[in-house]
């Protein structure tokens, strides 16, 4: 768990900004890095508290995963951004949503270029998708987070 | 009395069995209505959740929850907390999965109530797994100050960390750290610590009847010897002026009262202080018990009986630390 170099943060805020149309995200926040790529944020009172304490596990709230250049936004990650987030964001219906919260894919009739996509239902954003070559949209959520399917 | 078989009595109204032990211990306890226990063990308890308003606003929240064939009732005592009926399980609900509400038993909200953390205050739940105070703390944080979650457990920390996760906490710290030894790099750190110390459960039998097979005074006895050293380090964990909220959701004194009365006689600057929650039904701290006399103070803590709601069974203490 280290902070992130202001290069990783100036790439992370650019991918973010090409991805999503969000301008200068994250940025009254920490942001920390931890294994596989995640990136975790919190606030500046926070972090200096967990540097004055010991066997500390976690800090802060996941947030983001960097894949490949890509950033896959989670659940939480997804809803701070909020209205910043303006491109390639999908609508989701009720149904949709639970479906997406299953972690089952989702069919859209438009082409979306980008590899990623957030999804919305109304006012709660629900993280990433990944776009695959034949169109569905694979949900990025976490197997602890999912639906149980009945 | 001739022995029963494998030391049990089954009542004869009653479906949930108590070992001799555990019915000899209630029937000594003072005010405890032995009949109406059973009744309330026999009892599921109510489901009861709580809003996320670190997610969206309360009035947007019920207003999902309604239309999809829930039915809300406020609980007085607790801040964005609600008893529920119909509708589907909430516990597999959209609204569950994306953290807009929390599902607790609604006494159990009842320890934070009396904690009462404000925005930027700096508080430590030291037996915080799986998270329920952890982040009704933060809820009432609202973002501002910090919440710093420790448990002794590396498996019961990542539920906790899955909670937080799910609730949206921007501003807390997990630590994996054996509660007892938290002064010793974190003396005097903290604004208010709640010790939601582990117990024998007594207060919560009707979720789990193999709770009251597994009673016996031996484990009592060792609980009590660690919620001791945990309400000592917790207290030294405390700025000067700072408040600690103890509670167990067990019936027992030696868990309860008797912690407490530990705590005033080995720390000066303790004194035990007032609760108050609108609506929640509950009797005083007990004050004498086996013969001894325990400090008068120790009658404002707060022993909840699980027929007192028919909910959980719970007991809180309040104590602040002199000298802010």
């Amino acid at each position: 768990m280290r902070l992130l170099t202001s290069a990783e943060r100036r790439y992370l805020i650019k991918r973010l900004e090409d991805q999503h149309g969000v301008e200068d995200a994250f940025d009254d926040l920490v942001l920390i890095r931890t294994g596989q790529g995640r990136i975790r944020a919190t606030t500046k009172e926070t972090y200096e508290a967990a540097c004055r304490l010991r066997r500390v596990q976690q800090v802060g709230l996941y947030v983001a995963k960097m894949v490949k250049g890509d950033v896959i936004l989670s659940i939480e990650g997804s809803q701070l951004l909020g209205a910043a987030i303006t491109k390639n964001i999908i609508e989701l219906s009720e149904e949709e949503a639970e479906e997406w919260m299953k972690a089952a894919p989702i069919e859209r009739s438009e082409k979306i270029e980008s590899r990623y996509v957030i999804a919305r239902c109304g006012d709660f954003y629900l993280g990433s998708g990944r776009v695959s070559r034949d169109g569905k949209i694979y949900p990025q959520v976490a197997k602890w987070r999912r639906i149980p399917e009945e | 009395m001739p022995p029963q078989s494998h030391d049990l009595v089954r009542r004869s109204m009653s479906k949930i069995m108590l070992s001799d032990d555990l019915r000899n211990y209630l029937n000594r306890l003072p005010d405890v209505e032995l009949d109406l226990l059973l009744e309330a063990y026999e009892r599921p308890l109510p489901e009861a959740f709580r809003v996320n308003t670190l997610k969206a606003s309360e009035e947007k929240i019920l207003e999902r929850l309604k239309s999809r064939g829930y039915s809300i009732e406020p609980i007085p005592w607790a801040r964005h907390g609600y008893v529920v009926s119909g509708g589907g399980d909430l516990g597999k609900s959209l609204e569950h999965m994306l953290g807009l509400v929390y599902i607790q038993g609604p006494v159990s909200m009842a320890p934070v109530e009396a904690l009462d953390p404000r925005p930027g205050e700096v508080i430590l739940d030291l037996c915080a797994a799986p998270g329920s105070k952890s982040t009704q703390i933060a809820q009432l944080l609202r973002g501002e100050g910090v919440l710093v979650a420790n448990d002794i457990s590396f498996d019961r920390v990542k539920a906790l960390s899955s909670n937080l996760q799910r609730f949206g906490v921007l501003n807390c710290v997990i630590t994996l750290v054996d509660g007892r030894k938290y002064p010793r790099f974190a003396k005097g750190f903290f604004d208010k610590v709640l010790v939601d110390a582990p117990c024998s459960s007594l207060g919560i039998i009707s979720k789990n009847w193999g709770i009251a097979r597994a009673w016996s005074i031996g484990i009592v006895e060792r609980l009590s010897e660690l919620q001791r050293r945990l309400i000592l380090a917790a207290f030294d964990c405390l700025k000067p002026g700072g408040i600690l909220v103890y509670s167990t959701c067990t019936l027992t004194v030696e868990e309860n009262e008797l912690v407490v009365n530990w705590l005033l006689e080995n720390r000066e600057g303790a004194r035990v202080s007032e609760i108050r929650l609108k609506g929640l039904r509950h009797r005083p701290g007990i004050t004498e018990y086996n013969g001894v006399r325990l400090r008068d103070e120790i009658s404002k803590t707060m022993r909840i009986m699980p027929y007192d709601n028919w909910a959980e069974g719970f007991y809180i203490a309040k104590i602040v630390k002199e000298g802010g």
